[in-house]
């Protein structure tokens, strides 16, 4: 068997990439619904032969995607011409996370033989379920959370499989929606296949297979070594929280555990999570994610690696506790498991905090709503997404008022030219970054007019009651909240959690996102820093004098004043989470 | 515009060290050449200076100029090198973080643990709001405060910036608002830029029209100094014709668009080559092309179809999207001083680049990175001295660094890890001429490739075997395209309007707005005083699938049944599909052309065939070959050649490899031919 070169590695890694970016400017350019065109809630990935992941994207939350196909379609069996299809959580245990999110997957052949399969993925607006948009904090269970649709052979060898389909749109609120947006998937993944076919012509199926191998050798080898310089011989534990899963019970821990045996074992244990929850909290973790993740923390920016199932084969063994939040039992609703997703990240950032390697502070998940209702009798769905601050970074502040990898908002114009709301402010969340020398992101407010006679809505905030904490010195993040007419004697605030919010028109919704936790003590960050941070909108007058011990006059750092209050320095302790905190265990 | 008494027309090019002009008579044909050092303090020095040297040569005087053509990268350093002038943004109460917040996300291809957001072009302590709301469409929610507009322009004379950007919610709808903030500061803030965004993006989403006004702003201040000076300085000359300046369009436009709108010259430079490549393919008869320029750091890459330059307002400057019309075409990081390196055994080269100072090793000023430049020495494609002697390479140190970064690390041998190097780099470029083609639905295949830049030719075979194209051209002077281009431009406009709401088209109302649009566009002719028979007006509509995000533009004649049948075509043709949803019109666009009189072409003679200057070896893939090296300038017409061939001259060095053959064109391009058969991929 041809092996493939140095050289011809980085061409063929270059031409996947290169792929990747056609298909998902194909899906761009051609979908119908907002969330895929203008939030741009899809990825795409490329596998080997066998069906293991050599090229993903950015995102640490895929695991094994074709298995759940082969444990029906046997690999074998798989022909020139074929698509398949699902988006079955807990038929695939976990690869895709909420129904929403379909999967389509290709077969790649060049002169009878099998060389790759191709991956396009992306969230549907609505697919069914118990309320518009199918994600809702009301759901009890996955089957008020939109259609299942298990492994299905969509394509067999080019002929579709049409009657499939129609029940599909059937089953959405907008069928013609979900119509154009299968059509674009379906366009974008063939054309992914057409561009590796090519390529497997152009280097011969054989060079092909040993680059992809190489690409997993290659991260699985540096996640090792990267493993091995964090993590100390010995067990390194922590604990982050949910608060809630809108339906009474929470906080809801993630406790994670990872061992480092004497000779060389690399063992995640999530066992003592918390039980399931009665709420759709829960995040049926595929077993790869943790190495996915750790991959990408350890890849950093450097352009010319890729997160592939590398990541997840630098680990020996992953231990997950059937019935537990991580590994919930059908049929336990999964639909707003992105919060429970979030701190999983923010846990295994702790991990490498405890273990001695300084790494980043907790960030806020993301903050959905959606708004449904009726406008000029047309029903209208808006699902908004909001960005958060992220954790301070051993080097720099936070990240501020991001939503996540390649996810964008909807601009304010274009929200208001399709949906009946007006939005009177979206800005920073001032002093929401956690303080720091280096400072946590701050979150984001929103603030919307409603226009529509009467809607329903469903928002996904976590971390009020367990803010992301700070590190080495860092407070925690501040917190996010909901409310209604803020000012106004009708003011309310809503639970953070929750769906069946009525809006009525001139209701003023605001949002007002979390922010990151802080790193290091926050009387060591340059005076300067924090009067660009208050002119600039990201931290007030009075928290510059508290939180930071900067003292600001006609908008200088009095020098003086900032001397005299910084020498009463408050102790620092290695996390903080609204007070100091030892371990988070 | 020209009579035969002002036959003559000057192209000037300021580059980093040198101002390259060009004189040329549009009757016969005859040109003029001159260089002079560049003046970066004050680059209309050499603007006259060079002028003076080509009329001196011509032996004529400054009234017979009919014409002055000028590109400017004047806007393109400030934007890139983050130097504009201190400017703030007035925007809606309630959106000061517009820009910090931005779209919100992390890129795609970013890694989240890594990733800083860029600092914004203004910061948030320089965004002033002001009260007032429109709606979509155009309705007042709120009427303007005109005392918080009072309080901005206070703030802003506090801070002493020099420039002002406005840009208000739905100002597209209705600019009524942004008009009078623009106004009122004009009159609060004298001398102080002001630029409101309809004047420069009139589309929707507020972040990206925020920071299209706010670099418009902040070069306004420079640009407007700058032509002021020039155009001062050509009366002074005697010189009384219009000046005119190459914008990101292709196109050339008079100084009162220039000075406010002064973005639109951001990518002028890149688009003068375009335009230059495509006038040296037709004077060959070649109207379908790939053209790429490759310069020191990266390379442009832009695809003709039918002589046709494409365009798009989706393009970036540096980090920031610029969604202003400009040439179609997309950068990579890979060029001459693109650096070679391994990290955790994987080998990458670019996008880093080594520049002009210390420069890839064999420059032997201390480089210690290897790049693409020096794995041409090392292969035996570059002469050990460049720019006609002025400057001598280090083919030791080229060797010493490929081996020490790249051939030892990766167990190669030295030629196998040069040729390495090279792949990559093309590869790259690959990537890019597919996003172009392909991804646009056409075949590579049935193009012309045009290499230019200085690292242009020495790439274009390789580039055409890997895409399998079979004819490559070699411009006559491959490292100074620009002032052709220059000299080819049409002068150019476009006028949009997006329709208050998107729909069905209705053919009745469309007509309408086409009309009003042509109108503008012949407002626009009659300031740039474009005779009739040289108007050009093309109506174009915008168009989706209901729902969609992008548009596609097909031509506007007039119904509704013939645009919907277009836009079907153009969406097979591009995404492989059609739907049968609704397509709704979303924009309607007049592009407007004021044809410039042809330049009478400049034959080359026919010559003896010419004698080597020297013989190298060349290491090629299929072993070393004792290879001639061929001055360019001994080529006459009909020359042909077969590889190996090196062909030398100032600006460029071409690479012809066994297997290809060249032959010298009247029009003075060299065209490359692919000889072998089947081989193509």
């Amino acid at each position: 068997m041809k092996t493939c070169d140095p050289v011809t590695l980085e061409i063929i890694r270059g031409a996947i990439r290169a792929a990747q970016a056609e298909m998902e400017a194909l899906l761009e350019r051609t979908a119908i619904s907002a969330f895929i065109r203008e939030k741009k809630d899809f990825y795409t990935a490329l596998f080997d032969a066998e069906g293991v992941m050599a090229v993903g994207s950015n995102v640490p939350i895929f695991g094994d995607i074709c298995g759940p196909v082969f444990a029906h379609f046997p690999i074998e069996t798989i022909q020139p011409g074929d698509l398949y299809w699902y988006n079955d959580c807990y038929g695939s245990n976990g690869a895709v996370s909420h129904s929403n999110d379909q999967v389509f997957l290709a077969p790649v052949f060049h002169e009878g033989r099998r060389c790759a399969f191709v991956m396009g993925w992306a969230h549907f607006s609505d697919i069914g379920g118990l309320r518009p948009g199918s994600i809702s904090p009301d759901a009890t269970d996955i089957f008020q959370e939109g259609i299942i649709i298990p492994p299905t052979k969509l394509i067999d060898r080019g002929v579709t499989n049409a009657a499939t389909l129609e029940i599909f749109y059937r089953n959405s609120r907008y069928p013609a929606t979900c119509r154009g947006d299968t059509r674009a998937l379906m366009a974008s993944v063939d054309l992914g296949v057409r561009r590796m076919q090519e390529i497997a012509v152009r280097f011969s199926p054989d060079v092909l297979a040993d680059a992809l191998r190489q690409l997993l050798l290659r991260t699985e080898t540096l996640v090792r070594q990267k493993l091995r310089e964090t993590f100390p011989v010995g067990t390194h534990r922590f604990t982050d929280a949910i608060d809630s899963d809108g339906h009474g019970t929470g906080p809801l821990h993630i406790r994670f555990a990872l061992t480092r045996t004497s000779d060389d074992r690399f063992i995640f244990d999530a066992s003592e999570t918390d039980d399931q929850a009665p709420g759709p909290v829960n995040y049926l973790m595929n077993r790869d994610v943790p190495g996915t993740a750790f991959a990408l923390y350890f890849l950093g920016g450097d352009p010319s690696q890729v997160v592939n199932a590398g990541g997840a084969r630098a680990f020996d063994e992953i231990i997950l506790r059937e019935g537990s939040l991580l590994r919930p039992r059908f049929p336990a609703p999964l639909g707003m498991r992105g919060m429970t997703m979030m701190r999983v990240l923010a846990t295994l950032n702790g991990l490498i905090n405890v273990a001695g390697t300084p790494a980043p502070a907790a960030h806020a998940a993301y903050v959905i709503l959606l708004i449904r209702g009726t406008a000029d009798g047309k029903p209208f769905l808006l699902s908004d997404g909001l960005g958060v601050g992220y954790g301070a970074r051993p080097d720099a502040d936070g990240i501020d008022s991001v939503y996540f990898v390649a996810q964008e908002n909807y601009p304010v114009e274009f929200l208001e030219l399709g949906y009946p709301v007006v939005l009177n402010a979206y800005a920073v969340h001032r002093d929401s970054g956690g303080p720091g020398s280096y400072r946590g992101g701050c979150g984001v407010v929103r603030e919307y007019t409603i226009l529509a006679e009467q809607s329903v809505l469903a928002v996904r905030i976590d971390s009020v009651v367990n803010p992301p904490w700070g590190a080495a010195g860092g407070l925690s993040g501040g917190v996010a909240r909901a409310v209604v007419n803020p000012g106004r004697p009708d003011e309310r605030v809503l639970p953070p959690l929750s769906d069946g919010n009525i809006l009525r028109r001139g209701d003023v919704l605001r949002i007002e996102t979390g922010g990151g936790g802080g790193r290091g003590h926050p009387f060591d960050r340059d005076p300067q820093d924090v009067l660009r941070d208050v002119l600039e909108g990201y931290v007030s007058i009075e928290a510059a004098q508290t939180q930071y011990g900067v003292v600001l006059r006609e908008q200088r750092v009095d020098d003086a004043a900032t001397d005299q209050l910084r020498r009463e320095r408050p102790a620092a302790s290695a996390f903080h989470r609204k007070g100091a905190l030892d371990a988070l265990v | 515009m020209l009579s035969s008494d002002r036959a003559l027309t000057v192209a000037i090019d300021i580059g980093g060290t040198f101002t390259d002009v060009t004189l040329r008579n549009a009757v016969t044909g005859q040109a003029w050449t001159a260089k002079t050092p560049s003046v970066p303090s004050d680059p209309s020095q050499a603007f006259v200076a060079g002028m003076r040297l080509a009329l001196a040569q011509a032996g004529a005087g400054a009234d017979e100029i009919g014409q002055v053509l000028h590109g400017t990268t004047v806007a393109t350093n400030l934007i890139l090198e983050g130097k504009g002038a201190v400017t703030a943004l007035i925007t809606t109460a309630g959106f000061r973080h517009v820009l910090d917040i931005g779209r919100q996300d992390i890129p795609r291809r970013a890694n989240l643990y890594a990733w800083r957001k860029p600092r914004r072009p203004v910061p948030a302590s320089r965004i002033f709001e002001v009260t007032e709301r429109i709606l979509p469409g155009g309705h007042v929610l709120t009427p303007l405060d005109e005392a918080s507009v009072a309080e901005a322009a206070e703030a802003c004379r506090a801070l002493g910036v020099a420039a002002v950007a406005v840009c208000l919610l739905h100002s597209f709808a209705n600019p009524a608002h942004e008009r009078r903030v623009a106004e009122m500061l004009r009159a609060a803030l004298p001398g102080v830029a002001v630029t409101a965004s309809i004047d420069v993006l009139p589309v929707v989403r507020e972040y990206e029209r925020s920071l299209a006004t706010i670099l418009n702003a902040s070069v306004m201040p420079a640009v407007a100094t700058y032509v002021g000076r020039l155009a001062d300085r050509l009366v002074a000359e005697g010189v009384t014709s219009p000046l005119l300046l190459m914008q990101s369009n292709g196109g050339v436009a008079g100084t009162a668009t220039i000075r406010r709108a002064p973005a639109v010259t951001a990518l002028s430079g890149p688009a003068a080559g375009v335009v230059g490549a495509r006038a040296v393919a037709q004077a060959a008869g070649i109207a379908d092309i790939i053209t790429v320029d490759i310069g020191g750091t990266s390379a442009d890459i832009c695809l003709i179809a039918g002589g046709r330059i494409g365009l798009t307002q989706s393009g970036r400057v540096g980090e920031w999207p610029l969604p202003l019309p400009m040439v179609d075409m997309v950068t990579v990081g890979a060029g001459g001083g693109s650096i070679a390196r391994i990290s955790d055994g994987a080998l990458s080269v670019g996008p880093a680049s080594a520049g002009a100072e210390p420069g890839p090793a064999c420059y032997g000023r201390g480089g210690a990175f290897t790049t693409v430049t020096d794995a041409h020495v090392v292969l035996g494609h570059l002469p050990p001295s460049l720019l006609g002697g002025a400057m001598q390479l280090d083919p030791l140190a080229a060797e010493a660094a490929i081996r020490r970064e790249v051939a030892e690390p990766l167990g190669l041998d030295l030629h196998a890890a040069a040729r390495g190097i090279l792949a990559i780099a093309d590869s790259n470029m690959v990537g890019a001429v597919r996003v172009v083609s392909v991804e646009r639905g056409h075949d590579p295949r049935a193009f012309t490739l045009v290499p230019f830049g200085g690292a242009g030719p020495l790439h274009g075979v390789a580039l055409a075997e890997m895409l399998g194209i079979g004819q490559v051209l070699i411009p006559p002077a491959p490292g100074v395209l620009c002032a052709q281009g220059l000299l080819a431009a049409d002068l150019k406009a476009e006028f949009n309007r997006t329709l208050p709401a998107a729909g069905v088209p209705d053919a009745a109302a469309a007509n309408a707005l086409v009309a009003a649009l042509q109108a503008e566009a012949r407002d626009w002719f009659a300031q740039e005083q474009v005779p009739p028979a040289a108007q050009r007006l093309e109506a174009v509509a915008l168009m989706r699938y209901e729902g969609q995000g992008g548009e596609l533009a097909v031509p506007w004649t007039g119904t509704a049944e013939a645009a919907v049948a277009a836009f079907a075509d153009a969406h097979q043709a591009l995404y492989g599909f059609t739907m049968a949803a609704p397509v709704e019109l979303v924009t309607l666009r007049v592009e407007a052309t004021g044809l410039m009189p042809a330049p009478a072409a400049d034959l080359v003679p026919p010559a003896p065939p010419p004698e080597p200057v020297a013989v190298r070896a060349v290491h090629f893939a299929g072993g070393t070959r004792s290879t001639p090296v061929l001055a360019r300038a001994s080529l006459g017409a009909g020359t042909r050649l077969d590889g190996p061939v090196i062909v030398t001259q100032l600006d460029a060095t071409t690479l012809v490899p066994p297997g290809w053959s060249a032959e010298m064109l009247e029009s003075g391009s060299l065209l490359l031919r692919n000889q072998k058969q089947g081989l193509l991929f």
